[in-house]
């Protein structure tokens, strides 16, 4: 398993624990019978960390990203595909076929 | 259309093919998929693989895929005998199929028996009046004996029904540039154009017709293709920026002593951006011939 894999799987991790301490956090205040106006401040921090992981590591963990412009050097279109449907078979090549063995 | 990454991995496994390393199944999948005409190569290990009885059992129901594409190359290479082995092998396994009928076919027209392949495929065709491939072989079979006027009245009435084939009408502009019918050629490209508005290739190839074809307003025109070839190649073609700079002396010389409006059609900036161009690219890939190249845009620019 390499970084990335686990990072992201601490990313996450740290992301549902600030998500449980939120829930635990509404289910205080419904008991007190505050507003919830936010998260307190270090659930705040916990998310921007585990985003932060989260994110480092979604990029890091699929390998090398592939181009999407239509000229880079990969994707340029060199050729069209010989047209097979049209293909015809009276040209000059058949005079010369190639030594084949057959065995079925 | 064949993406430079899949041009360079089908060399790649040529060469490995040809030169005794594996991967002979990869490179017919690979030739499949990118619809290219190999058919010598495909002949040669097609058949090597179809020899091994071990190697045929292993590729499973692919092997039947693999007769019909070594049976279609054989009589690309005019071995008739192997290819009407593999479809002898085929009729054994799929007595009733239609596409061994067309394969069938297929042989008749390759053995030049051009009667025998009409009557086959008007056969096809009862059970079947929609199959684009039977159509396309009849104007294939027109284009092989030598009568494009033929070709083109079928093809014609084969696009008024498949008009989203982009195929047919590539070989419509091809057989009318052939015969030189110019302006119906340009009609093809423009369809092509609509349909896949961002190949380069269509584009280049519209704006040589219009070149050929010539004149003030198709000039003018001609230009504006071969920039917008540019544009969608990020000016890596250098059939487009000599077009620029050809189309450019063209409408100079046709403008010589006309009145001013013609006279700002010339875009002085967008030649002199096209020599730079083409003369930066020349230094870098073939320095020898930068000073023909300099030579001849300066003969150009009068």
């Amino acid at each position: 398993m390499n970084l990335g894999f686990v990072i992201g799987v601490i990313g996450v991790l740290i992301l549902s624990h600030a998500g449980y301490s939120t829930i635990q956090y509404r289910g205080l205040l419904k008991i007190t019978e505050e507003e919830f106006t936010g998260p307190p401040l270090n659930v705040v921090l916990e998310l921007i960390v585990g985003l932060a992981l989260s994110m480092w590591a979604a990029l890091t963990f699929p390998g090398k990203f592939l181009s999407i412009h239509p000229d880079s050097d990969e994707n340029r279109a060199v050729s069209l595909p010989d047209n097979s449907d049209f293909m015809i078979f009276n040209h000059r090549g058949r005079l010369f076929p190639p030594e084949i063995t057959m065995k079925f | 259309m064949v993406t430079k990454a899949e041009e360079t991995e089908l060399n790649q496994l040529e060469n490995q093919v040809e030169n005794g390393g594996g991967g002979v199944w990869e490179y017919l999948c690979l030739v499949r998929k990118l619809k290219v005409r190999r058919s010598e190569l495909v002949l040669k290990h097609g058949l090597s693989i179809l020899n091994d009885p071990g190697k045929r059992s292993s590729l499973g129901p692919d092997e039947w895929t693999l007769y019909e594409q070594v049976a279609i190359a054989a009589m690309d290479c005019q071995s008739l005998g192997a290819a009407q082995n593999c479809i002898k092998v085929l009729q054994k396994k799929f007595p009733e199929s239609k596409r061994v009928g067309k394969l069938e076919a297929l042989l008749l027209e390759a053995k030049g028996m051009w009667e025998e392949a009409e009557k086959a495929y008007s056969i096809l065709l009862e059970d079947n009046p929609l199959d684009q491939v039977i159509h396309k072989r009849k104007v294939a079979m027109a284009k092989a004996q030598g009568k494009p006027s033929s070709a083109i009245e079928h093809l014609n009435k084969y696009l008024e029904v498949f008009m989203a084939d982009h195929d047919a009408w590539r070989e419509l502009a091809e057989i009318y540039v052939s015969l030189q019918m110019y302006k119906q050629a340009a009609f093809c490209y423009e369809e092509l154009i609509l349909s896949q508005p961002t190949l380069p290739l269509y584009h280049l190839a519209y704006a040589e017709v219009l070149y050929t074809i010539g004149g003030q307003e198709n000039l003018i025109a001609a230009r504006k293709y071969y920039a917008s070839t540019i544009d969608l190649t990020g000016g890596k073609s250098t059939r487009a920026l000599f077009g620029i700079c050809l189309c450019g002396s063209a409408i100079a010389q046709l403008s010589k002593g006309r009145n001013k409006e013609d006279k700002d059609m010339a875009a002085p900036e967008l030649q002199s951006l096209a020599a730079t161009a083409l003369e930066k690219e020349y230094k870098q890939k073939a320095p020898a011939k930068l000073n023909l190249l300099s030579s001849a845009l300066r003969s150009l620019k009068l």
